[in-house]
């Protein structure tokens, strides 16, 4: 099997990054005929039809979301959510690197459907050089008249802000983004209200990942039965992933939704080195439950990955090989959230200390079989219990790798660890399994 | 504001009713079902649903939910205690002990202590952690008066909430992240702001603890004494944590209608002069030069005898501290067995009795509540922080959560002047010729329900009577008279309303009726200096200190016959008293206060007063009886009545029917009393008022300017800790302040000062040393300075319209 490439189509040309060289492949003609000829409910009525779900993890219908917004005077906003932090996850890099007139285009029809006239693009911090690019991409399209007051004189003008994160992974929660654009420290807010309801500055706020919104101009440009012409009932169109870890050839690959994730890993990627086989894998970045060498033949699509008990995510494939060690590889996963959890609700702050303290434990080899029980019951007491989704993020992989390789943490406690020594939890490298385990380490490194 | 509909709700089996849209959390109490918190607190905004405890089940959404959060809706079904929610129940309580160190036996909070009770309620019981908890150094100050205990932090929020957006001092912040997370300041820099003491109150654990109160009692030690704090007009419900007759703490006691539920430091730290050796114990009698102490038949005989001697020429200054039946009792003695007319509780002259009764009207009364619901709100020339501090906090409410349009019109920059819409600043004394034509006043204009708050300065000025009649045409303009609008006056005195309305003003008597003309304080000073009065009381109040030109108040207390001083703590204007009678404390009397809205209240003897201290209503009706005035009058409730009878807008009240609340005289039947005494409902002077608005507005032109030899307008004011109340208290004497000269940028540089420098403000021969304070938002041409401290008080300077500043020393 092979990619479809749409958003990915004509990628690697360094010209595309122009603002000559994007129109010159037909760029901008979907904005043109929406701000010409298209009324904003058509165009919210095509994103609906086409069933296209949101990119960076919930997987929400981005045209229902849309319509969410109140309709009325009021100032609303539109903000995309460019603060790709998913350990695993690099598909909005590479996009906004190498189509980010894609993007803007995108964001500009949105803010047209849902009468948004203030834009905003919330990049992660580290992605310096894609901000660049897409501040560069930005005032491209300002001086061709795309962004601003009165696009192509339809009387409807956006004004888009990039806006660059200062490294905290829970600015990618969409209410703690919006508090961070505020200016205030990045705390996730009590939902409801929605940002829908009640956003930035208190108003009507539609947020969206950047695939999303990269989708847009291609549902405008071929209609939405084009785009449910790929992926699966459940789960429309194309989608970027991310696959790192053991893999011979990590990357970005632009699959349609339903392809067997096996396709993906190891036709696409290559599949572990020579001679390992796939242990476990996470289907859509550090967050999701870990799936198995069993799990590998589910088509990748929100709903298959949902019944197989994990979730498609923000769509990245992290495969560990039989060479890793999985308690050090929870133990990894675990700190990530750990040190990334904002400390505003209880469950959270408390779950995720706790469970690394006693995963350092079980590594290290001092922990005690009731340590396991209770590192299950403190991830079950995290899920579902908190102000956001940050400590299920941590609780379900973790609680997902206790309940699926019990024996081998079994074996870490008896002290006939499978893999190296402690150290390649924290990325050191020194055996040939510690090399593995730090890659793949890297690999979901914020 | 639409009606909300009752609705009913069904919580663990039980049919609760509920106001629809009200929290989970609060409408389960109905059904006497508590679901535990620690975040929520509504008197900080909207719940935020930080600490998960109050998760419960709600049938139709998998998730469980957060109580404090979820607003009520018809036919709701909710579960509190079964498995699932008692596990997830037991699993926050679990967490928040992950890092606590249980350290309760050691701790202030141990007994009152809401993370115990709620592990010991909704716990499992036991831990399972055994890993390292985390430590601090610990507890460190956070201030002069609060310190942290940062182990003991369970995260809530709620300090840090209300700094930012209750008090907005914005000091307080959550600093690093996740399990690391901690609660401190900018750089470790100490939380100075007038109302942090409010987060010891808030916090859930022991981590904030009161300096002054820290290892002074158990909870099973103390009992709770509810009463009022009077140490400015604010009025504050308090509770006086007693132990073993002394008061060791006060807390807030909720009165939504009066504070909110806040207390500002000066309330809560200002109890401990209660217990001040310093404290006048005995009544004093001058014998000699000297004052000795004496029993109390002897001083009420010598002060008798001295007031009869001057009958007909007594005249009495009553402090804002006062309850009403003491202001009421010390009017009837000058007015009535001593048949004289002077008695003032001001300062400064303030408008006619006409025109105070027409500013007093019911119909255009203002309530506290009116204020978070007022659609703008005006601010004449007053700063609540420094005058009426919790008003502060209420006007910051109103605008945040509610929307309300600030206007400040007023000479000295106040602390609300960046929450304003508009900010018009004045010269000094020349707020009152605000008018709607402005770009201020046009946002008052069609506001709809507007709440005029302004300073007593105001209308007790140069010319009061027209100030008066300004403020009343504004009144009119502003349709003040509809429900949710009107006006409220910030008096300088805790009890100024109150002292007002039960006769301690010149040429008005109780119930605001007409009474012979009388002199003002400034008039009784010359008087007595001239030899025309030779009688003076003094309750509860020092000329000397407080008043404008204390050297001619020295002259004029030296050359009267008999002056007789009544105090808590001896002072200057008492070092020319003949008798000095020793005063209870606040926490000590019994009694009623009247709010500057209107709302009378009881103060609770809370503590025995010290020494051979008798209430003020007692030892007044002897005072009375001795100069023939027999009063019947034998306990607290029957001086109540007494005063009663004479203010026909207090109609019946009694001890009972103020209860712990209070009740707004405005809001009973016998409130037509009140527009009665106001004569026609109209006032004269409304057609004037106008014209004279503007004739002062054009007299002031020039105020823009220097004046002519190069000198400043000079304006004073109040600060929050200038006076007694901060130097009787050692946990408050960090904040006194030394005496400040505001200028303006452009007249610094005029002057040639620079911030911080030593200046020397003279007027008239007098001379009070400052330090130079640039204040960006001050109007050029004027200067501030601030009055009551203890000998360089702007009042030495004798109100002095002018002044001129040069360098220290040149």
């Amino acid at each position: 099997m092979a990619e479809t490439r749409i958003l990915f189509r004509e990628l690697d040309d360094p010209a595309l990054r122009t603002i000559d060289g994007y129109r010159r492949r037909g760029g901008y003609r979907s904005l043109e005929r929406a701000f010409r000829e298209l009324e904003p409910d058509f165009l919210l009525g095509q994103l609906e039809e086409s069933e296209l779900r949101g990119r960076g993890g919930a997987g929400f219908s981005m045209g229902k979301k849309g319509s969410f917004l109140p309709r009325g005077d009021m100032d609303k906003y539109l903000c995309c959510n460019a603060d790709e932090s998913e350990p695993g996850t690099f598909k909005d890099r590479e996009l906004m690197q190498k189509n980010p007139h894609l993007l803007i285009e995108g964001i500009a029809i949105a803010a047209l459907a849902v009468d948004a006239t203030r834009a905003f693009i919330f990049i992660r911090g580290e992605y310096a050089e894609q901000a660049d690019i897409v501040e560069q991409a930005v005032d491209e399209a300002y001086e061709a008249g795309f962004l601003g007051e009165n696009i192509l004189g339809s009387g409807f003008g956006v004004e888009l802000v990039v806006h660059r994160g200062a490294g905290a992974y829970i600015c990618g929660e969409e209410t703690a983004l919006l508090d961070s654009l505020e200016g205030k420290r990045g705390n996730p807010r009590l939902k409801p209200p929605f940002p829908a309801i009640q956003g930035l500055y208190g108003g009507p706020t539609l947020i969206n990942n950047v695939e999303t919104l990269m989708n847009v101009p291609l549902v405008v440009e071929h209609g939405a039965g084009w785009f449910k012409s790929f992926g699966t009932e459940e789960s429309t169109g194309t989608k970027v992933v991310s696959v790192s870890g053991c893999v011979q050839r990590p990357g970005n690959y632009e699959i349609e939704l339903g392809m067997p994730s096996r396709e993906i890993i190891f036709d696409l990627a290559g599949g572990p080195p020579e001679g390992r086989g796939v242990k476990a894998w996470f289907p859509g970045g550090s967050s999701a439950p870990v799936l198995t060498a069993d799990d590998l033949d589910v088509p990748y699509s929100f709903e298959a990955l949902a019944g197989a008990g994990s979730m498609l995510g923000s769509g990245a494939i992290i495969v560990a090989d039989d060479a890793v060690s999985i308690p050090e590889l929870a133990l990894r996963t675990a700190r990530f959230y750990h040190h990334e959890s904002c400390g505003k609700c209880t469950p959270c702050r408390e779950g995720t200390n706790w469970t690394v303290k006693m995963l350092e434990r079980v590594v290290a080899g001092e922990a005690t079989p009731m340590d396991l029980d209770i590192i299950t019951s403190v991830q079950e007491n995290i899920i579902g219990n908190c102000l956001c989704v940050l400590g299920d993020a941590m609780a379900m992989p973790v609680g997902s790798m206790v309940k699926k390789f019990r024996s081998e943490f079994e074996e870490q406690l008896r002290g006939v660890a499978s893999s190296s020594s402690g150290s390649g939890a924290n990325g050191a490298a020194g055996t040939a399994e510690g090399t593995a385990t730090s890659s793949l380490a890297q690999a979901g490194a914020p | 504001m639409s009606e909300k509909q009752e609705i009913t709700l069904v919580v663990d089996g039980v049919e609760v009713q509920a106001t629809e849209g009200s929290m989970l959390v609060d409408a389960a109490k109905g059904g006497d079902v508590e679901i535990p918190v620690f975040c929520y607190e509504p008197k900080l905004g909207p719940p935020v649903g930080a600490c998960r405890m109050c998760l419960v089940e709600v049938e139709g959404i998998p998730k469980l939910q957060t109580a404090c959060s979820t607003p009520v809706r018809d036919g709701m079904v909710v579960y509190t205690r079964t498995d699932r929610v008692k596990e997830a129940q037991n699993a926050v309580v679990e967490f928040l002990l992950v890092n606590h160190p249980l350290d309760c036996p050691v701790c202030d909070k141990g007994g009152e202590c809401p993370l115990q009770d709620i592990a010991m309620g909704w716990g499992a019981g036991r831990s399972r952690f055994t890993d390292p908890k985390r430590h601090f150094q610990k507890p460190v100050p956070l201030s002069p008066l609060v310190r942290i205990d940062r182990e003991r932090c369970i995260l809530c929020y709620r300090c840090v909430r209300f700094s930012q957006e209750v008090a907005e001092d914005e000091q307080l912040q959550l600093l690093e992240r996740g399990a690391n997370t901690f609660v401190g300041t900018f750089d470790d820099h100490p939380y100075i702001a007038p109302f942090h003491g409010n987060v010891i109150e808030l916090c859930p654990v022991g981590a904030l603890t009161s300096e002054a109160y820290r290892f002074r009692a158990r909870p099973w030690d103390i009992e709770d004494a509810g009463s009022i704090c009077t140490l400015c007009p604010s009025q504050c419900n308090v509770k006086h944590t007693v132990r073993d007759d002394v008061v060791e703490r006060v807390l807030a006691r909720d009165n939504p209608d009066v504070d909110d539920g806040w207390l500002c430091d000066k309330g809560r730290f200002g109890f401990q002069m209660l217990a001040s050796s310093d404290r006048l114990t005995m009544p004093q009698v001058r014998s000699g030069g000297a004052l000795d102490e004496a029993s109390w038949e002897e001083a009420l005989e010598r002060a008798a005898s001295g007031l009869a001697a001057a009958k007909g020429k007594v005249a009495a200054i009553v402090g804002g501290g006062a309850t009403n039946e003491e202001g009421y009792l010390v009017q009837r003695i000058v007015r009535g067995s001593l048949n004289s007319a002077d008695v003032d509780s001001r300062p400064v002259a303030g408008p006619s009795q006409a025109l105070r009764a027409e500013l007093g009207r019911p119909d255009r009364a203002a309530s506290m509540a009116d204020v978070d619901h007022a659609q703008a709100i005006l601010l004449l020339d007053c700063d609540p922080l420094h005058e009426m501090p919790i008003l502060d906090l209420r006007i910051r409410k109103a605008i945040r959560r509610n929307g309300a349009k600030l206007v400040v019109a007023s000479a000295r920059p106040t602390a609300l002047d960046g929450g304003a819409e508009e900010v018009e600043r004045f010269a000094p004394s020349e707020a009152a010729s605000f008018s709607l034509e402005s770009d201020a006043g046009r946002v008052l204009r069609d506001a709809g329900r507007v709440v005029v708050i302004f300073g007593e300065r105001v209308v007790c000025d140069s010319n009061p009577d027209a100030a008066a009649s300004s403020l009343l045409t504004l009144a009119k303009e502003l349709t003040l008279e509809e429900d949710g609008s009107g006006l409220i006056e910030v008096p300088s005195g805790a009890n100024g309303r109150g002292l007002a309305e039960v006769g301690c003003l010149p040429g008005i008597g109780p119930g605001l009726a007409a009474a012979a003309a009388g002199r003002s304080a400034e008039e009784i000073q010359e008087a007595l200096e001239s030899g025309e009065l030779e009688g003076l009381i003094l309750w509860e109040a020092d000329p000397v200190r407080d008043f404008p030109d204390p050297k001619a108040w020295h002259s004029a207390l030296g050359a009267a016959n008999f002056v007789l001083s009544i105090s808590m703590f001896g002072n200057a204007s008492g070092g020319h008293a003949d008798v000095v009678l020793p005063a209870q404390g606040y926490a000590e009397k019994e009694g009623t206060v009247t709010h500057p809205d209107g709302r009378v209240q009881r103060l609770r003897p809370g503590v025995p007063a010290p020494g051979e201290v008798q209430p003020g209503w007692q030892f007044l009706t002897e005072l009375a009886a001795r100069l023939g005035d027999e009063t019947g009058i034998d306990s607290a409730p029957e001086a109540l009545a007494a005063l009663v009878s004479e203010v026909p807008f207090y109609g019946g009240l009694t001890h009972e029917e103020i209860g712990a609340h209070g009740v707004r005289w405005q809001g009973r039947d016998s409130a037509d009393g009140a527009a009665a005494v106001g004569g026609p409902g109209e006032h004269g002077g409304t057609a004037g008022a106008g014209t004279q608005a503007q004739s002062r507005s054009t007299g002031t032109a020039s105020a823009d300017a220097p004046t002519p030899n190069g000198g400043l307008r000079l304006g004073t004011y109040r600060d929050l800790w200038a006076g007694e109340v901060t130097e009787r208290n050692p946990a408050l004497r960090f904040l006194a302040p030394t005496q400040t000269l505001e200028l303006s940028p452009d007249d610094a540089e005029r002057l040639g000062v620079e911030g911080g420098e030593a200046v020397d403000v003279r007027s008239n021969g007098f001379s009070v040393r400052a330090n130079v304070a640039i204040r960006e938002r001050m109007r050029p041409g004027a200067g501030f300075l601030i009055e009551g401290l203890d000998g360089d008080g702007a009042n030495v300077l004798g109100g002095a319209g002018e002044v001129s500043v040069t360098k220290a020393g040149e």
